[in-house]
């Protein structure tokens, strides 16, 4: 039907940067709409946070493993293998438990979004639901991106205690620690300023996942083929985001906390 | 050609003084360099069921979608209820929406919803529905009218083609709309559940005194359904008519529409 048009990169580039304000200007309109989806909401609270769980349980224990098994070596060469949970705990809280968690949370969460959506659009169920009047921004969009926002920043949570748990094994089968005394160092080492800042940045990596997966999805073009581009390109956009994130985040952070 | 359209139109039987609900004038609408509807016009009147045809790609989706305001026109007049559905603004536009049902051509039925639920959703959502036993009434209704109350818990995934559209169906009818459009409603389907589907347009044509625009290839479609059809050629329609009357017709491409018909 609708031919494509052609027209030269940087006018499209502009076209795609206004189409997303717009987009998350009706988001944001849509949120205080009236009439919210509380159950598809909770539907993908479900979906999204429980559903991963197992997945960034997994990888974060290996992460905590794999950190203590990479540090050891050089901190016992300084004579400074005491300092293994407190260099875990900093590490792990502050930068590598928000990031890595929420780049897996990308290739899953803003993949499956992306995917989803786009291929309502391919089977114009995305069509059907506007021209019945409903509202597919406030039952689509809005459940899943507040149901990100919200869910990545628990699994980073969870998935930050279990990398801890993971380290204290790996260290434990070469010292022979105490899960209190191990456990008591990685608290001390850790202070307000560490847990903070890296919690509120998980919020800003959980909006990115779902506003990418849920624009790549809504933007997709019609055809089968667009279903794997809106999912790919959700997962590499939403990658880009966090560490752009991140960047800003550690600036601000840097400023505030540590002069 | 213009003389058939003007002999087709003198004999044409619409009804007279009836209400107009939709009225299109010199409507125009290009993507690109192409300039799929060039200057249509077209008026349906309430009770009344138009079908067009016409080759792909000659902008009768596009027409219809213009109707519910998917897709703005270029140029022209698109007049529903005697409002101008571009200068509508989004709460005008769901209102008008409501009035209207849309069948996709391939049901567009939700996926991740049971036949049931995506029953519930314009009633819950749309219609702003609460009371569960009025709910469920209106569920069984409208399944029961398609005959497709056997497949109320079903996944749209564990239907056939033809039971999909008539879910669809059921879907677009629950509403009550005073306008359906049909988007090729009968594409894909075997000839006997191909007129289970005419027959079903037919009845909810009689049953809820719909006006409906039906966009199809299939001319036993467009026979049992139409009480006035409307054939599109290159933008613009090029002639209309009952179904019998252009079935007479000497042109040659409106003959070639009914060449194989008896």
């Amino acid at each position: 039907m609708a031919e494509e048009v052609t027209m030269p990169a940087w006018k499209r580039w502009f076209e795609n940067i206004g189409d997303q304000v717009g987009f998350f200007f009706k988001f944001f309109k849509n949120i205080f709409a009236g009439g919210f989806e509380w159950s598809e909401f909770v539907r993908q609270c479900y979906e999204i946070g429980y559903r991963s769980m197992m997945l960034v349980g997994i990888t974060s224990f290996i992460m905590g493993v794999v950190l203590i098994v990479q540090l050891r070596p050089t901190l016992v060469t300084f004579g400074a293998a005491s300092m293994l949970p407190k260099t875990l705990s900093v590490s792990f809280i502050r930068e590598i438990g928000p990031v890595i968690i929420a780049i897996i949370c990308a290739g899953k969460i803003a993949s499956s979004i992306g995917a989803e959506l786009g291929s309502m659009k391919v089977t114009e169920q995305l069509d059907a639901m506007e021209v019945s009047g409903a509202n597919s921004i406030q039952y689509l969009v809005v459940t899943r991106i507040l149901a990100t926002t919200i869910m990545v920043p628990i699994l980073s949570v969870i998935g930050d205690a279990i990398g801890l748990f993971g380290g204290f094994l790996a260290l434990n089968i070469r010292d022979s620690i105490s899960f209190q005394l191990y456990f008591t160092k990685v608290i001390a080492a850790l202070d307000f300023t560490d847990f903070l800042p890296a919690f509120i940045k998980t919020i800003f990596f959980g909006f990115a996942i779902g506003f990418v997966g849920c624009y790549k999805g809504f933007h997709s073009n019609k055809g089968t083929e667009s279903v794997g581009i809106a999912a790919n390109s959700a997962v590499v956009t939403a990658s880009l985001w966090i560490f752009v994130i991140d960047a800003i985040a550690v600036q601000i952070t840097s400023l505030l906390f540590y002069k | 050609m213009e003389a058939e359209k003007e002999k087709t139109g003198q004999k044409q039987q619409a009804p007279k003084k009836q209400e107009v609900v939709i009225a299109i004038k010199g409507l125009k609408k290009s993507f690109g360099t192409k300039h799929v509807l060039k200057n249509i016009n077209l008026q349906l009147h309430r009770g009344e069921n138009i079908v067009i045809l016409g080759r792909s790609g000659t902008g009768k989706s596009v027409t219809i979608q213009c109707i519910v305001g998917m897709l703005k026109p270029d140029g022209g007049s698109v007049k529903v209820f005697g409002d101008e559905v571009a200068e509508m603004d989004d709460k005008e536009l769901k209102s008008l929406r409501i009035k209207i049902g849309f069948l996709f051509q391939s049901g567009a039925l939700y996926d991740s919803m049971t036949v049931r639920e995506n029953l519930e959703f314009p009633l819950t959502r749309v219609l702003k529905l609460k009371d569960r036993a009025e709910i469920d009434k209106r569920v069984e209704a409208a399944l029961d009218s398609v005959g497709l109350l056997d497949a109320i818990d079903k996944m749209p995934s564990d239907l056939s083609g033809g039971m999909r559209k008539r879910a669809g169906l059921a879907r677009t009818i629950i509403v009550e709309p005073e306008i359906i459009l049909y988007d090729e409603p009968t594409t894909g389907l075997d000839p006997i559940t191909s007129r289970e589907i005419s027959d079903l347009i037919l009845s909810i044509q009689k049953k809820q005194k719909t006006s409906s625009i039906i966009i199809t290839h299939d001319m036993e479609c467009a026979r049992i359904a139409s009480d006035r059809v409307m054939i599109m050629d290159d933008g613009e329609y090029i002639a209309e008519g009952s179904f019998d009357e252009l079935h007479k017709s000497k042109d040659k491409i409106v003959g070639s529409y009914f060449k194989d018909i008896l």
